[in-house]
């Protein structure tokens, strides 16, 4: 099953799903049990005001699997014993979200509180499908900076704020730490040493050290560390023709071409986590879904855990993340609003902390959630500077094309400055740019 | 059509019967209008708006997305793989499915297994299948296995990720480079999609021409051997011109399957990968209507998808009527 999605890491969502839905049970048992006499309900976020006035019945819908849906009942069973008034009936749509979504709101019938993933969140947002929920905010005294600031501007747009994150994950580095020892290297921490770091370790151990697909939202951990983006920060111009940017896409070829890092397809595996899962590479970049494979799929692997080399312009790395908004056709935005802040408050992300599935998107919660995972404060750290995979409304047929271009320069049919070329025409086509 | 009042009914029985026949196709009326009829006229009309499904309507545009359409490089990257994948799959399919048949008409032992073992394939799910057919064709799987125990070495890239067109690397063999995209030819990523495909569907194409094979007369077969025609003569004389109108009608539904193909490209190779040369018109119909946000440019090109389909029909139609079948 997960055969397919993880396939094409292109498509991370999947990935996380499918990571999630063979996530092991072993670990829930025994981290819940401890998570469950630490849990205590007056530790942060204040009861919602909005509460007192709001009651009846909202819809929620969700994509989860048999874990994600145990972990949404869960937090709904805390939500019923915290506001009585309310009643919340859950909608699972197992595949094809976007899909489902868009034709539910076609049909004006969308649930009140929904999913949205980073990667369509500007094109929702700019077409007003969603409730800006800065009034509610202020009312329940939740404020923006106390979620990791990336996470916050995935969801806002020309001003205001259109959802509130549910969990997230950068890109970070998963090693082996036997064979970097046998090899007599320690992690890298810039592009040189990363450099320098897999020819020694291909010396050593005979075969390419990274997996590394041509994947676009891959090439923009380099292009994000070169100090390039795709358009600027109020999306009125395309700034992929930079000179960052062509540094970057350099740099990330030049991995490829050299052989210091090769494709999952190419090397026999289904994506760069599976490479490493089969001990094929001795190191990938990867997001949090990368521990509960790991956990499943090799429970005995040693493995160590990093951030990213930092490029030319510092620090960098993607962040995927996934809010629940409130649609803006909802006959009960009051309630609707309690259900989110509760969703995305600290009680609500308790809950889904011992699943270890992804990253709380509160830093108030950094210690309780480190206590369970001591080994991802190195991902957690990368909440201070990622950014949100997000590039301009129509940011998802420019990311086909843009993963095309990639596959095109990989297979040596064009060279780096016609790639170049080519994304800029391809994000001229696709993005929609502000007047 | 028996059931349709065609005139004036002449007497109170005939009235009857008509009401009766109404009634009776009432229900699957309602069902194809709903769910057919009234969505193909949809596509029409959306087709000429500018839509992004989750906004009100757009304004009119006439043809602006037609031309949109025309200017798209996209439309015609689509074009150019659905094209070589339906002149591929279609004759190659309809003579295997020929082959199968005349082979699995002969009295041999074992004969309904063979006929049950082709015709597998078709009964399975088109998903399960290229789920499976993702494994066969993974650099360290089964396909390159055999490869590699036959002593030709492991292609690399893998199958489904070469975008190579194979046009091209064999003249590229032979000193021949740079030709243009429409005759690089499909992908071996493509290719390696259509042989799947054929696989799938020349045992329910074996099906239909057993049965057209035995709705011909074995007179025919006698007069002929005992005017001293040969088996190859009897083949080609007799049992070729008497499937003709079987020939007719699977190749008339193979290009418009194939024309259509989207499950096998969604599950095998997403985002039209590697490169968009898997990149068909169906799958961009999908993508331009739901990730792209574009209703409009997506029925457009349904519609176009349509048109193509129907004037293939009229064609070969014209050609089975020269030929003096009808």
């Amino acid at each position: 099953m997960s055969m397919r999605k993880s396939r094409y890491s292109a498509s991370r969502r999947s990935i996380l799903k499918a990571s999630a839905a063979i996530g092991g049970t072993g670990i829930i048992g025994s981290r819940s049990a401890a998570l469950a006499q630490e849990a205590s309900p007056a530790a942060s976020a204040p009861v919602s005001v909005v509460a007192e006035r709001a009651s009846g019945e909202v819809r929620l819908a969700g994509a989860g699997d048999a874990i994600g849906q145990e972990i949404i009942q869960a937090q709904l069973d805390g939500f019923a014993a915290m506001y009585p008034n309310i009643s919340v009936t859950f909608e699972n749509i197992p595949a094809e979200y976007l899909v489902q979504i868009q034709t539910a709101i076609a049909a004006g019938n969308a649930a009140d509180v929904f999913f949205v993933q980073n990667e369509f969140a500007q094109d929702f947002m700019s077409r007003d499908v969603l409730l800006p929920i800065d009034d509610y905010m202020a009312e329940d005294g939740i404020t923006a900076d106390m979620y990791y600031e990336p996470l916050i501007n995935a969801y806002t747009w020309q001003g205001a704020l259109y959802g509130l994150p549910k969990d997230w994950s950068p890109i970070g580095a998963v090693y082996d730490p036997a064979a970097f020892e046998s090899a007599g290297v320690t992690m890298p921490t810039t592009w040189d040493e990363l450099r320098t770091a897999l020819q020694t370790l291909k010396d050593s151990t005979g075969s390419t050290a990274l997996a590394l697909d041509p994947n676009f939202d891959r090439f923009v951990i380099f292009m994000y560390q070169a100090g390039g983006s795709i358009t600027n920060e109020d999306v009125t111009a395309i700034t992929l023709d930079s000179p960052e940017v062509t540094q970057a896409l350099e740099y990330f070829y030049a991995l490829y071409s050299d052989g210091l890092s090769a494709t999952s397809v190419d090397i026999g595996a289904g994506w760069p986590g599976d490479a490493f899962v089969q001990g094929l590479t001795s190191m990938v970049f990867e997001g949090n879904w990368m521990f509960p494979t790991l956990n499943d799929q090799a429970p005995d692997k040693a493995f160590a855990v990093a951030e990213l080399p930092q490029g030319p312009a510092g620090p960098g790395t993607p962040a995927f993340t996934q809010a629940y908004s409130i649609f803006a056709g909802s006959q009960n935005p009051d309630a609707a609003w309690v259900l989110t802040q509760y969703l995305t408050g600290a009680e609500g992300v308790r809950v889904m902390m011992p699943y270890g599935l992804a990253l709380p998107p509160l830093p108030a919660l950094e210690g309780e959630f480190l206590e369970l995972w001591p080994e991802r404060a190195p991902y957690l750290a990368a909440g201070e500077y990622a950014t949100s995979v997000q590039y301009g409304p129509g940011g998802q047929t420019f990311a086909t094309d843009a993963n095309a271009v990639l596959q095109t320069l990989f297979a040596g049919q064009i060279d780096v400055t016609e790639a170049q070329a080519q994304l800029v025409a391809a994000a001229e086509a696709n993005i929609t740019l502000n007047r | 059509m028996a059931g349709f009042p065609s005139r004036k009914p002449r007497n109170p029985l005939a009235a009857e019967d008509a009401i009766a026949g109404w009634l009776f196709i009432t229900p699957a009326l309602i069902v194809l209008t709903l769910f057919v009829f009234w969505p193909i006229f949809q596509v029409f009309r959306v087709s000429l708006f500018e839509w992004s499904l989750i906004e009100a309507r757009g304004p009119f545009q006439g043809f602006g997305n037609f031309r949109t359409l025309f200017q798209d490089p996209d439309f015609e990257i689509a074009l150019r793989n659905t094209i070589w994948f339906s002149v591929g799959v279609v004759p190659i399919q309809t003579f295997l499915g020929v082959l199968l048949a005349v082979l699995a008409n002969r009295a041999i032992p074992g004969k309904t297994f063979f006929r049950v073992a082709f015709y597998f394939p078709s009964i399975s799910s088109s998903v399960v299948i290229a789920v499976i057919f993702i494994w066969l064709y993974q650099q360290n799987g089964l396909i390159n296995y055999v490869l590699r125990w036959l002593g030709f070495g492991t292609p690399q890239p893998p199958w489904l990720s070469n975008p190579n067109g194979v046009i091209d690397m064999l003249l590229g063999s032979f000193g021949v480079d740079n030709v243009t995209p429409w005759l690089a030819g499909p992908s071996v990523a493509l290719l390696s999609i259509m042989m799947m495909n054929i696989w799938t569907t020349m045992g329910s194409l074996m099906v239909i021409f057993l049965a057209g094979l035995q709705g011909i007369s074995e007179d025919l077969y006698e007069a002929a051997s005992l005017d001293g025609a040969n088996k190859r003569q009897q083949f080609f004389q007799i049992t070729i011109p008497m499937l003709r109108p079987v020939i007719f009608f699977v190749t008339t539904l193979g290009f418009i399957g194939t024309f259509q193909v989207f499950d096998q490209i969604f599950v095998m190779t997403p985002g039209g990968s590697p490169a968009k040369t898997t990149l068909t018109l169906g799958y961009l119909v999908y993508e331009e209507a739901f990730r792209g946000f574009a209703m409009g440019l997506a029925c457009a090109i349904a519609v176009v998808l349509f048109a193509i389909i129907l004037s293939i029909y009229f064609i070969q139609r014209r050609f089975i009527r020269e030929s003096g079948l009808e």
